[in-house]
């Protein structure tokens, strides 16, 4: 195959593989618990933050890896507790809400590292001899750890015993209740663990991109277009959805230019809105 | 007569500021049933949830075991001796048949539910099927089962005979006594008068929200009974 296309093909496997990524934290939050939150590109850039402040005292890549989770995990906590927990189905109550955080952690990222932009050396440089190929190593890492955990997560949600109690308590709270279920606790827990994946997939993509306070926004629009058109509730969902947006953006991007790949993208997502609701892949 | 299991004694409440339950007493003792009767809309349903801790009660207290519950959680209650099974969606639908009733053992193992599949096979051919698909009987047996088999010593149920066959009423009418022989107790809202004739010890006759005839069933006139059943 002519190397050329080869790598355009990695490229669309590479975009649509962090957008599912990006996409996995609010598939849970938005998807299993209901909750419309829009802060959850501001989860990503404190992942990325994280990753910057990393490189910035000098520690190990990695490091950034703890320090996500307890910004992410304690944030997450308070904010459900607080903010959330009072307004579960209300979705309206909720968008408004998570709105309102999302103002307050970019003002926050804002005075806390200015306005400017900061960008990352690239922690895994070089490129890999692939399929005949070369590919940047970093963005094949990126690829395979996407799919790695997306696949993990959804296997452990539908194996495990705690991914049963989770579908028990959307389905029915009361009788998961009247079972012995502290549906509160799950809840929070469901929570927090949607914006630790994304601060997770924050750090992921902090040095492929220019890190700054308004970072959240692109990834929060486009991990709901990726919920619209895929559904909520199934990881076919999450895939078709990435693959679908990430792909037509990758895809338009390459051969025209990327406005066209984002208007591609919107109409895409209108169309489906309009056509099919429940997402492409909904069942009933 | 051994202490009460459970005790309610003037509780009242309700949803928001409206109160359905209106200064209800009663009580039930190990190995005995207590039957909740009235007509539609009386607060059977409510009872039964202000006794599981779904709702504040605004007055009254309730005890079980002669310890005060005051506004514990429904699942602390579930994990100190109390069962309960709803009347509305009494099961998981989007989970399996075996995830319904597996869904809190550590093990997962169907072990100690074969005895009430012998009871109810209908159950152990559908294992696999999602408990949304089926009907509102097979529903039933399953939340049955569900609350049997958790072998607590108090057991809430909110019209388990609905919409059930009754050969499969039969089944549970004597599954409730093989348990009450080994000591549990149960309170049971039922609209079947037949079904509760065959397993209450008492009654609790409820009307508008107040508890208007409470008595065991040898000495219970029939027909006060009939009379609050019907319109």
């Amino acid at each position: 195959m002519d190397p050329l296309v080869l790598t355009q093909a990695i490229n669309v496997v590479y975009g649509v593989s962090t957008l599912a990524a990006v996409t996995l934290g609010l598939a849970v939050i938005f998807g299993l618990l209901g909750v419309l939150n829009i802060a959850h590109g501001e989860f990503v850039m404190i992942g990325a933050y994280a990753a910057f402040v990393a490189q910035w005292a000098g520690w190990p890549f990695l490091a950034a890896v703890p320090v996500t989770l307890l910004v992410c995990g304690l944030l997450g906590y308070v904010v459900e507790r607080i903010l959330i927990r009072p307004l579960y189905r209300r979705p309206f109550d909720t968008l408004v809400a998570t709105w309102g955080l999302s103002l307050l952690l970019r003002e926050a990222a804002k005075a806390i590292f200015g306005r400017g932009y900061h960008s990352l050396t690239i922690p895994v440089p070089g490129t890999l001899h692939f399929l005949g190929t070369e590919y940047p190593t970093y963005r094949l890492i990126l690829i395979a750890i996407s799919l790695t955990v997306v696949t993990g997560l959804v296997v452990w949600y539908s194996r495990s015993r705690t991914g049963t109690w989770i579908r028990a308590m959307i389905g029915n709270p009361e009788l998961a209740q009247a079972q012995g279920i502290s549906v509160r606790k799950l809840a929070s827990a469901t929570f927090v663990t949607g914006t630790c994946l994304a601060g997770l997939a924050g750090i992921m993509v902090a040095p492929l991109v220019p890190i700054e306070p308004y970072m959240g926004l692109d990834y929060v629009l486009r991990a709901f277009f990726v919920l619209v058109v895929g559904g909520l509730g199934s990881v076919l969902g999450l895939f078709s959805g990435a693959a679908v947006i990430g792909g037509v953006n990758s895809v338009i991007s390459a051969v025209a230019n990327a406005t066209y790949g984002y208007f591609t993208m919107l109409v895409l997502a209108i169309l489906v809105m309009w056509l099919r609701p429940r997402g492409i892949v909904a069942q009933r | 007569m051994s202490a009460p299991r459970l005790a309610f004694d003037d509780v009242t409440g309700g949803y928001g500021s409206t109160m359905i339950v209106r200064g209800a007493s009663g009580a039930v003792s190990p190995g005995e049933v207590l039957c909740v009767l009235g007509r539609n809309g009386v607060g059977k349903t409510t009872l039964l949830k202000l006794l599981f801790g779904f709702l504040p009660c605004r007055t009254g207290a309730i005890r079980f075991d002669n310890c005060p519950l005051g506004a514990l959680a429904p699942e602390m209650r579930r994990r100190i001796g109390m069962t309960y099974c709803p009347q509305e969606r009494p099961v998981f639908d989007d989970l399996s048949v075996h995830d319904n009733l597996t869904l809190t053992r550590a093990d997962r193992r169907l072990e100690s539910f074969r005895p009430y599949f012998a009871r109810f096979p209908v159950l152990e051919s559908r294992l696999r099927q999602h408990a949304g698909t089926l009907s509102g009987g097979e529903k039933k047996v399953l939340s049955f089962v569900r609350g049997l088999a958790e072998d607590q010593p108090l057991v809430l149920l909110d019209e388990p005979s609905e919409g059930v066959q009754w050969e499969n009423i039969l089944e549970m009418e004597a599954a409730i006594k093989e348990k009450t022989a080994q000591g549990a107790a149960f309170i049971v809202v039922e609209q079947n008068l037949a079904f509760a004739e065959r397993i209450a010890d008492a009654y609790l006759v409820m009307d508008q929200g107040r508890a208007v005839l409470a008595g065991v069933r040898a000495t219970m006139d029939r027909a006060r009974l009939l009379a609050h059943l019907h319109v």
